[in-house]
């Protein structure tokens, strides 16, 4: 059952401390040690960056001394960005440990003959669901903190303007996010599957995320514009934040083309599912004797 | 007798090797049964048929009753095959505890009592990855009866393991036929082990079944009385056709209901009798003969 599947992933990840150490907790840290070491950097250079008219406004806005420090908006920022390089790439350490995992420690033949194995691969996307899950509410509790330590250093007061638009501006982001990161570790249980390889899984996902990042600057030339179908279908990191720009409406959302949300769907769409299938095909018909 | 395991026309092949040659194998339930055959005979292509872990090329192969892959009838089933392997950052306890998630039993299962069956109750705080291949291996049985299977596979369970562990191990794999009711199918290259653990054989070669049967029928044709004695010449004379030479002692053809008045007639004939033992067709007797595989000169046909 796909029940058991998951509970028995869940249970083997839970005692693997490197991989949840790397992909759940290590980021928050750093953001938070580089966020906060920033802030007293900024508070250090107070009055010169003030000073300085060709400094940013935003952050300007960041420096800005007494008031109030709305933490629902800071938590909204904070869901919009919760799919960065950084996740991605930690989170996708623990993916390739539970797609990989069972072909680099020959247990697929301890399993396989009392579970379907659509149920098997199943269960681990459901545990990489959880494992992204855990990673961004650490990414927001961190969030958190720094935001606690910004008003500190600034002297502002905290508050919390929880609105109906702000709550639902954060759950289409959070999950949005969600769905990234998932799209974005799905090329590594393809690639796991395919190849029986833990590094596959690793760096098939990395490589591509690279090569589509620069996609618009190979296609630009060639007259395909950012809201083109192709533009948006081979990069679905551009699809996400055209749906991220439609999520958090205001200017962002007024600059997107017609249909160019559709297309984003379509692309963030076909991107999780196409090697879900994938995975799940070549799975079904694989020689486990061969690990 | 009805089977847990039936092939019918098994067939695999990997390119041009066929590892199994149209397999038709029926093993009865109950008892110990086991499968022999030299590398490459198709034993473990066999087991790997009959877990769903490759597609035979042509053929059919049931497991308690239900084709390969219905989950019902496999989950009857247990197995190790092969040295297992496992996550090298679990401990024995964490390891049973995760495969009996896998299996759906993890409210039933008592897992110090599995520990404790396959001795590794005091590895089981132990992260695998320091174990023995003999430790892994008990770790790897004892995955395999948490379930408590009718049916239970086992590929080389001793290898790896000291004399006292194979012991131990033929012990448990007994009691799992005797006292758990458990069939056990068993593939061992150690012949001895195999003649004092199963009750039935297959000798497989080249992907076919060469011989089956029960280990006593077979062991039981030919079976000769070997007798140390002096002088040896005389009892030669006495013995006639039946009496053959075997170095210093001297083979008697007869059956072992006539043992006791051959062993009379020659005391009585005046000839010192050091040692008398009923030699056999053993199991590595049959298995040489059966598979065509040299024999090395140094081995024993023990009875």
């Amino acid at each position: 059952m796909l029940v058991d599947a998951i509970r028995a992933e869940g249970f083997r990840l839970s005692k693997n401390r490197t991989a949840l150490f790397w992909s759940v907790v290590f980021v928050p840290i750093i953001t938070l040690v580089i966020g906060t070491i920033t802030q007293f950097v900024m508070k250090a250079n107070e009055a010169k960056l003030l000073a300085d008219s060709d400094a940013p406004p935003g952050l300007k806005m960041m420096m800005q001394r007494g008031g109030e420090l709305d933490l629902a908006q800071g938590l909204v920022e904070a869901a919009g960005n919760l799919a960065g390089p950084m996740v991605l790439l930690f989170v996708l350490i623990g993916a390739a440990t539970l797609y990989a995992g069972d072909y680099r420690w020959e247990t697929w033949r301890l399993i396989s003959a009392r579970n379907s194995r659509s149920n098997l691969l199943l269960g681990k996307l459901a545990v990489v669901a959880q494992l992204a899950l855990a990673a961004m509410l650490f990414m927001l509790v961190a969030a958190v903190i720094e935001n606690f330590i910004r008003a500190s250093i600034f002297d502002r007061t905290i508050v919390f303007g929880a609105t109906g638009e702000a709550f639902g501006q954060f759950a289409g982001l959070f999950a949005l996010s969600w769905l990234r990161i998932l799209q974005f570790t799905m090329m590594g249980m393809l690639a796991a599957a395919v190849t029986r390889s833990l590094l596959a899984a690793l760096f098939v996902p990395l490589v591509l995320g690279v090569a589509q990042f620069f996609t618009p600057q190979m296609l630009g030339p060639m007259g395909f514009t950012p809201d083109a179908w192709l533009s948006i279908l081979v990069n679905p990191g551009a699809a996400m934040d055209v749906i991220k720009a439609a999520v958090s409406g205001g200017e962002a959302a007024a600059g997107l083309a017609d249909g160019e949300v559709l297309k984003a769907w379509v692309s963030l769409g076909l991107w999780t599912l196409l090697p879900l299938a994938g995975a799940l095909a070549w799975f079904k018909r694989q020689d486990l004797s061969k690990e | 007798m009805t089977a847990v395991i039936e092939t019918r026309g098994l067939t695999k092949t990997y390119g041009t090797v066929r590892a199994l040659d149209g397999l038709d194998l029926s093993i009865p339930r109950g008892g110990v049964y086991g499968v022999l055959g030299p590398n490459g005979a198709g034993k473990s292509t066999l087991f790997r048929i009959l877990l769903g872990l490759i597609r035979p090329t042509d053929g059919s192969a049931s497991v308690m009753g239900g084709a390969v892959g219905d989950v019902a009838a496999m989950r009857r089933m247990g197995s190790m095959i092969e040295t297992p392997r496992f996550p090298p950052y679990l401990t024995a306890r964490q390891v049973l505890r995760w495969l009996a998630l896998e299996h759906g039993i993890a409210g039933e299962v008592d897992i110090p009592y599995w520990l404790d069956r396959v001795g590794l109750t005091e590895a089981a705080d132990r992260k695998v990855r320091g174990f023995s291949v003999g430790m892994m291996q008990r770790l790897g049985v004892a995955g395999a009866l948490l379930s408590k299977p009718e049916l239970i596979i086992l590929d080389e369970p001793t290898s790896g393991m000291d004399p006292p562990g194979i012991q131990e191990m033929r012990a448990l794999i007994r009691s799992l036929a005797n006292d758990d009711g458990m069939t056990v199918i068993l593939a061992s290259h150690q012949l001895l082990e195999v003649q004092r653990v199963c009750d039935r054989v297959a000798i497989l070669n080249k992907g076919k079944l060469v011989r089956e049967g029960a280990v006593s029928e077979l062991t039981s044709v030919g079976e000769r009385l070997r007798l140390s004695v002096s002088p040896p010449g005389k009892a030669l004379e006495l013995l006639g056709a039946r009496g053959a030479a075997d170095g210093d002692a001297v083979l008697a053809d007869v059956k072992r209901s006539e043992g006791p008045d051959v062993i009379r007639a020659l005391v009585g004939a005046g000839i010192d009798i050091h040692e008398a033992r009923w030699v056999g067709t053993d199991l590595e007797a049959i298995f040489f003969t059966e598979t065509g595989a040299v024999q090395a000169p140094e081995t024993i046909h023990a009875g």
